[in-house]
């Protein structure tokens, strides 16, 4: 079954790393630059997760995703630029604005920020498979309920718009509006989710059967469909990571 | 008390409803874009699942979702998974404490709902985008205030709030239609002051 994820399989080293060392990436790569002074920090880690994501083959797939933020990005780097309430020193001027040295040191900041956290993410979310990921927080303690739960959005999602799609045709050929006045399209709206809604609720309650009937909430032990990963990169990779958040840590007091 | 809105033991009817509900919100945000409305319409299915069985469910919901999010589209989504817990408890109680009875009343849920989200929202925006929210209309009153020397958090709180007020009511609204639609025999899986008929 199809089902949404942004999975890219491309079998390289990066996918065989295991998704607690991955996890463990991500707290690395927010907290280090937090805990240390300074953009370099956060450029160094930047580049490594820039590295990682080329090993993996998986960079032309982040675009999009830094895609997503980059608008709110620049309309940050704009009003932080103008009229961010240290502002000082004037660096240059454009037609009649002005963009300040602070403000833009300081919309930097948010920017390193927010690429350092989506790249680290990306990292994750590109190279391993939803269910892995899942099954390795169930693992590591998540309830298998939940565990579930997460995959079962997954699959549920593309059925939805697959239904979405098919009340928008429905809806439209008995002649009902999608576009003109704000009020018009308002008004679609509710004849539009009802029904998508409506057929997604009753079938919960058959789900919900299906599942009861195959001892869902039985209170046994569950066990695991593949042997957990070994190896011993994933037994080095969070050691080293952890070690490097302590150092960081360390680092920072002592100062 | 066994019947009580904060039990944690989930039955399999309520598990079954939170992917349901984190569908209903995507497929808010995606009718919401089609139309091109000026809303998210990103928390229907959250606000939905905690009128029909209570915050827990509401709350879980919200994470959940987010965390889809967050694994599927857009990273960053991942720490307002907060505020969508927020949203599903807020509602969840006023629910389950019968406020959700008329569109009065889902309006003045929406209104509380749009108030929480702003607590809990500002203070992330701060940290992490210097107090914006993105959203165009929002933003361009933040620029305003913060040219005019407001101090940082109420522009950020003004920005976060005249865009969550109302899309929170339409929100609340539209799930309160389609609760007042739902046949009873599917009503009545979630809920959690149903007593057991001894014969």
């Amino acid at each position: 079954m199809k089902a949404l994820s942004l999975y890219q399989d491309r079998g390289t080293v990066v996918h065989r790393v295991d998704s607690r060392s991955k996890l463990l990436y991500i707290l690395s790569a927010i907290l280090i630059p937090a805990v240390l002074p300074g953009f370099m920090p956060g450029l160094a880690m930047l580049a490594l997760s820039i590295l990682i994501l080329a090993t993996g083959k998986v960079f032309g797939k982040v675009l999009p995703l830094v895609g997503f933020s980059l608008l709110i990005l620049a309309s940050i780097v704009l009003i932080q630029g103008l009229f961010y309430s240290g502002n000082k020193q004037l660096l240059f001027s454009l037609w009649r604005f002005g963009f300040y040295r602070e403000g833009l040191l300081f919309s930097g900041g948010i920017c390193l920020r927010v690429m350092n956290i989506l790249c680290a993410v990306s990292i994750l979310v590109l190279t391993t498979r939803p269910s892995d990921l899942i099954e390795s927080l169930v693992r590591l303690g998540l309830s298998p309920h939940l565990g579930y739960v997460l995959s079962s959005v997954l699959q549920i999602i593309p059925q939805m718009t697959a239904t979405m799609e098919t009340i928008t045709d429905a809806q439209r050929s008995r002649g009902m509006e999608t576009e003109g006045t704000l009020l018009v399209r308002m008004k679609a709206f509710l004849p539009l989710i009802g029904p998508v809604v409506m057929n997604s609720l009753v079938s919960t309650r058959e789900r919900s059967l299906a599942l009861e009937v195959r001892a869902f909430s039985a209170r046994s032990k569950k066990t695991f469909l593949n042997p957990p990963q070994g190896g011993t990169a994933n037994t080095v990779i969070p050691l080293v990571l952890l070690l490097a958040m302590a150092a960081a840590i360390v680092w920072r007091v002592m100062q | 008390m066994k019947n009580s809105m904060w039990n944690l033991k989930l039955s399999t009817s309520a598990l079954v409803l939170i992917p349901a509900a984190v569908g209903i919100n995507y497929i808010g945000k995606l009718f919401a874009g089609l139309l091109k409305l000026p809303l998210w319409l990103d928390s229907i299915g959250t606000v939905l699942s905690a009128m029909l069985a209570g915050p827990v469910v509401g709350a879980i919901c919200g994470a959940i979702n987010n965390i889809i999010y967050g694994l599927t589209m857009d990273p960053i989504s991942f720490i307002y998974a907060l505020t969508s817990i927020g949203i599903g408890l807020a509602v969840g109680v006023l629910a389950q404490k019968g406020r959700v009875n008329s569109i009065g009343g889902a309006v003045v849920v929406g209104l509380v709902a749009a108030v929480v989200s702003t607590l809990i929202s500002t203070p992330i925006n701060i940290g992490f985008w210097g107090g914006q929210t993105g959203n165009v209309w929002g933003d361009l009153v933040y620029a305003g205030m913060v040219a005019h020397h407001f101090p940082v958090w109420i522009a950020s709180l003004t920005d976060e709030f005249i865009v969550d007020v109302p899309d929170k009511i339409a929100t609340v609204i539209v799930a309160y239609g389609i609760y007042k639609g739902l046949p009873q025999k599917l009503t009545i899986l979630f809920r959690h002051d149903s007593v057991t008929e001894q014969l």
